[in-house]
């Protein structure tokens, strides 16, 4: 196939605008799958995507299209729509000439919006403004249109007014796909350079890269050489996706497609490297590479210890299959053995917390969210922490610094009291507003990351009604003072529930946390003290009474059966408690440190 | 090692209806209650394998609710039974049925001791329970009573109802006291679901409030010469419930009557709630076939309701299994939840009010 005839595009959009149902219309239209073959949302394909409506995973998907009776490869390639897989969107926008920008027809730009545009804008892509949703009974074209043009600087004619829902327009959107983005420069006869923008793992044949062959050719036996990683394989097969792996002889410069080359370890690729060939490199590799680097750590212990070896099992697994999750074992008094885990985000943990339950079917206790706060030491020396128990004694700390991010938070414009209320709460430094349009703004915060690990997200959501849309991208390390809390139950240190706070913060943090314990810990058969301190000073403090009653009642009528039965079902309730030194916790009670809120 | 000379029999009748009673129960209707009779004595003739009987208890419902033509025939129909020399043979009675020809029914049959539900005497909390009671009647039903040589009395009393308060405890007590009676069985209100106070949603005391009250009617009683023998039983010397220690020492029982739970052959079924089920003579409704360890846990959770608790020597000729080895019972006596002591092992009485908490360790 001409070169000029391949197109190489991603769809980018704000969660729930619509991006994949508007990709399974293109799969119809395209005729490339019959209909009944396409699942709705064929690209989500792990369940949780699909039931959550969001992509983790990307793909990439070949289609054929024909365009003045010629015929055309179009690759769709997917990204993910959320903030904390920001690289990999990155990679895969990498792999790509253009984009189809998606905006909901109802609701207007939102904080992914601009996000997303940004990285397609520094990949230098032809960027396809399209409105979506335009059956909706409140769709809000013109004043949809005016926010492309104003805010994001597209001229009218460039808009596409497109519904996933019926298919209106798609035919429209596909032909503008061949006509105004570029075909890929492309030269078969340079050494091999593909870029890796994604990879999973196959129990058959290894781990499969997701590639876009840039310059050169690749085919079966080439040994092939991961640039920034060194290490070395031999391909077992190249292919294209269309609705499942299709081998081909070679994948050309100019094509997306997959390479196989029984590679049993993950760990020995990486998104965004670049495949050469191990005789005829390429001199320079695709630039844009890093390292993925984890940026909320988490320590995951099984509910019941003894499951230890299950939990290490299912994480390897997950391991196999996402390069982006770091695990190390863990060992806490409190809650036994585990792994501190590292995460590219929230949304991220929370998915694989998810994941562990419902494919593994382990119930975990995850310890609160910690970020990597830079330790420097009196000695001159830093030490990188990523979680509240490696803290150095204070006698020997000079200073700590923390990440700052910075923020785009769009909201109708009645909700910025309420958006700084929180921002400040949150320790965050006012930078700018923007006006999107008369009623909508874009505000501007610098505020520790490791604040928005803990509610941000659910208090910024209620606190403007859901209107709210958020983003933000990682800024600069900034000094803080710092202090460990640490939370004692019975007047001894649960070391997982010690957190990271700031000194300003901490008499309130440490009331808010001493109380909710109080809430969710159960009376115990003696008193329990719960206190909050800092090195050896009490901050804050409650007291969880001692039980008083808990005696089956009167036996009338000889009915023993069903006290009995109510005395396993209490039972059945105290497994799903931690013993931490003599006090039962529910596993709930970990994560009450995570919610600030009163 | 069948012991079975225990009889309970359920009356699923009652003239007014408490609001906080979960139990087998429907208004009086002589066309029922007919039925009834004629139900039970099948029931009773289908199971019933002339075994040597040493306590009967009568309760409901309200058995002592029926004209005395029916009371008689529920009698007769008692009467049948093989009834060993010493039995202990009880009717609940409400305080308001008790008159002189229905004690002479109970003299003509046998009937040794009552069980009267007096609950409290408190106007108010009376209200909230939909009962009635007075306690100069009262005084004078029980003189009646003593006047015909049945002395073996219990009182049944009701404390952690919703808003009652201290000092009212105390007036009930003082009462009770008064009444010279020989047992007293007490209750802290529970609000069980499908009863009026549940679906009322009556608030109830607080924890602290319930275990304060129950001290004191534990401090109170003992100081007037009764025996705290079972965690809300309180007897004077040698008038503890037979009948009951039938259940608390894990004996096997015949179950009569709708709602009614027995325990025979290793087998605790409880009978059907439903009326038109039992006239029909489909009397089961559930039953639990019990392995060896299951009688066991039973004696745990039955035995430590006793506060002298339970004799480890029993238990070793009852099952030929040392409790040590097959309960982790040692940690248990480190941390003062149980005491050992002369080959008893009992609840440490402070945490008597806790005890659940004792006995999922233990099971």
């Amino acid at each position: 196939m001409d070169k000029s005839h391949i197109r190489n595009f991603s769809i980018i959009a704000h969660i729930d605008h619509g991006k994949s149902t508007l990709a399974d219309r293109i799969l119809e239209t395209s005729a490339s799958f019959p209909k009944r073959l396409i699942k709705k949302q064929t690209l989500d394909s792990m369940d949780l995507e699909q039931e959550r409506g969001i992509t983790i995973k990307l793909n990439a998907v070949k289609l054929d299209y024909k365009y003045n009776g010629e015929d055309y490869i179009l690759n769709l390639i997917d990204t993910p729509g959320h903030v904390d897989f920001s690289y990999e969107v990155s990679r895969s926008l990498a792999a790509c000439e253009g984009a189809i920008l998606i905006v909901d027809a109802s609701q207007g730009i939102e904080a992914q919006t601009l996000a997303n545009l940004y990285l397609a804008m520094e990949h230098d892509l032809t960027i396809i403004p399209v409105i979506n949703k335009i059956d909706l009974p409140n769709a809000d074209i013109p004043k949809v249109k005016k926010e492309l043009i104003k805010t994001l600087g597209f001229k009218e004619e460039e808009i596409i007014l497109v519904s996933g829902k019926t298919g209106e327009g798609v035919k429209e959107l596909l032909d503008e796909v061949v006509v105004r983005i570029k075909p890929p420069l492309a030269d078969d006869n340079k050494p091999l350079k593909a870029l890796i923008f994604d990879s999973y793992f196959d129990s058959y044949r290894g781990v499969v890269l997701l590639v876009k062959v840039v310059e050169g050719k690749i085919k079966i036996k080439d040994k092939i050489k991961m640039m920034a990683k060194g290490s070395v394989f031999e391909v077992t097969e190249v292919g294209v996706n269309q609705l499942d792996n299709t081998p081909i002889p070679v994948l050309s410069s100019g094509m997306v497609g997959y390479v196989c080359a029984a590679i049993k370890d993950i760990s020995k690729v990486s998104v965004g490297d670049t495949i050469t060939l191990e005789n005829n490199s390429a001199k320079e590799p695709i630039k844009g590479y890093k390292p993925m680097k984890p940026m909320v750590f988490s320590g995951i212990f099984p509910t019941e210890a003894n499951k230890y070896d299950e939990l290490k099992d299912a994480m390897e697994k997950l391991k196999l299959n996402d390069a982006s999750l770091t695990i190390e074992p863990e060992v806490s008094t409190a809650l036994g053995f585990g792994f501190r885990t590292g995460f590219l985000g929230l949304l991220h943990m929370d998915v694989i917390l998810t994941r562990l339950e419902r494919e593994f079917n382990l119930n975990t206790i995850a310890t609160s969210p910690s970020v990597i706060y830079k330790v420097y030491l009196t000695n001159g020396t830093m030490e990188e922490i990523d979680s509240p128990n490696k803290m150095p004694d204070k006698s020997h700390i000079n200073y700590i610094e923390e990440p700052y991010i910075y923020t785009n938070i769009i909201a109708p414009n009645e909700y910025i009291g309420p958006i700084m209320e929180l921002c400040q709460d949150k320790r965050g430094i006012y930078k700018t507003t923007e006006y999107i349009d008369e009623t909508r703004v874009n505000i501007h915060y610098e505020i520790p990351l490791g604040e928005i690990v803990y509610d941000f997200y659910d208090r910024l959501k209620s606190s403007t009604k859901g209107y709210a849309s958020f983003d933000y991208e990682i800024s600069q390390y900034n000094k803080s003072d710092l202090v460990k809390m640490d939370i004692l139950l019975n007047g001894e240190i649960v070391d997982a529930l010690s957190v990271i706070v700031h000194k300003d913060f901490a008499y309130s943090k440490g009331r808010v946390i001493t109380e909710k314990l109080r809430k969710l810990i159960p009376r115990q058969m003696f008193q329990v003290p719960i206190q909050a301190s800092i090195g050896s000073k009490v901050i804050a403090r409650e007291t969880i009474p001692a039980m008083r009653k808990n005696v089956l009642a009167k036996c009338y009528g000889g009915d023993v059966s069903r006290k009995r039965k109510l005395l396993e079902k209490q039972k059945e309730g105290k497994k799903r408690m931690k013993m931490v030194g003599s006090v039962e916790v529910p596993q709930e009670a970990f994560l009450a440190v995570l919610s600030s809120e009163e | 090692m069948s012991n079975l000379s225990s009889i309970y029999i359920h009356v699923p009748f009652c003239t007014k209806i408490c609001s906080y009673c979960d139990f087998c129960k429907v208004l009086y209707d002589e066309k029922w209650l007919r039925k009834y009779l004629t139900s039970l004595e099948k029931e009773i003739n289908l199971r019933y394998k002339s075994n040597k009987i040493k306590t009967i208890y009568i309760g409901g419902g309200t058995p002592s609710c029926f004209d005395n033509a029916f009371f008689e025939q529920l009698l007769k129909i008692v009467a049948t039974f093989n009834k060993g020399k010493d039995i202990e043979y009880t009717i609940e009675f409400n305080p308001e049925d008790i008159n002189e020809n229905k004690i002479k029914l109970l003299k003509k049959y046998g009937v040794n001791r009552i069980s009267i539900g007096i609950q409290t005497f408190n106007k108010t909390l009376l209200a909230i329970l939909n009962r009635n009671s007075d306690y100069e009647d009262i005084k004078k039903k029980i003189k009646l009573l003593k006047d015909n040589n049945i002395n073996n009395i219990n009182i049944d009393l009701m404390y952690a109802i919703s808003n009652q308060c201290l000092s009212d405890l105390k007036d009930d007590l003082e009462k009770i006291i008064s009444l010279d009676i020989r047992h007293i069985s007490t209750y802290s209100l529970i609000l069980e679901k499908g009863t009026v106070l549940y679906n009322k949603k009556m608030p109830l005391i607080s924890e602290e409030t319930d275990a304060k009250m129950y001290n004191t009617i534990v401090n109170f009683l003992k100081t007037h010469g009764f025996c705290h023998y079972e965690i809300s039983n309180f007897a004077k010397k040698g008038y503890e419930s037979k009948h009951n220690l039938t259940y608390w020492n894990n004996n096997e029982y015949y179950g009569f009557g709708p709602g009614a739970s027995g325990y025979i052959n290793n087998v605790r079924y409880t009978n059907t709630r439903n009326l038109n089920k039992y006239f029909n003579g489909n009397y089961f409704f559930d039953k639990e076939i019990l392995t060896k360890k299951d009688v066991m846990n039973y004696e745990i959770i039955l035995g430590l309701r006793k506060i002298k608790g339970i004799n480890v020597k029993d238990f070793y000729a009852k099952y030929k299994v040392n409790i040590f080895d097959e309960y982790n019972i040692e940690p248990l006596i480190k941390d003062k939840s149980l005491i050992f002591e002369k080959d008893n092992i009992y609840i440490n009485p402070d945490k008597l009010y806790i005890m659940n908490e004792i006995l999922i360790k233990l099971i």
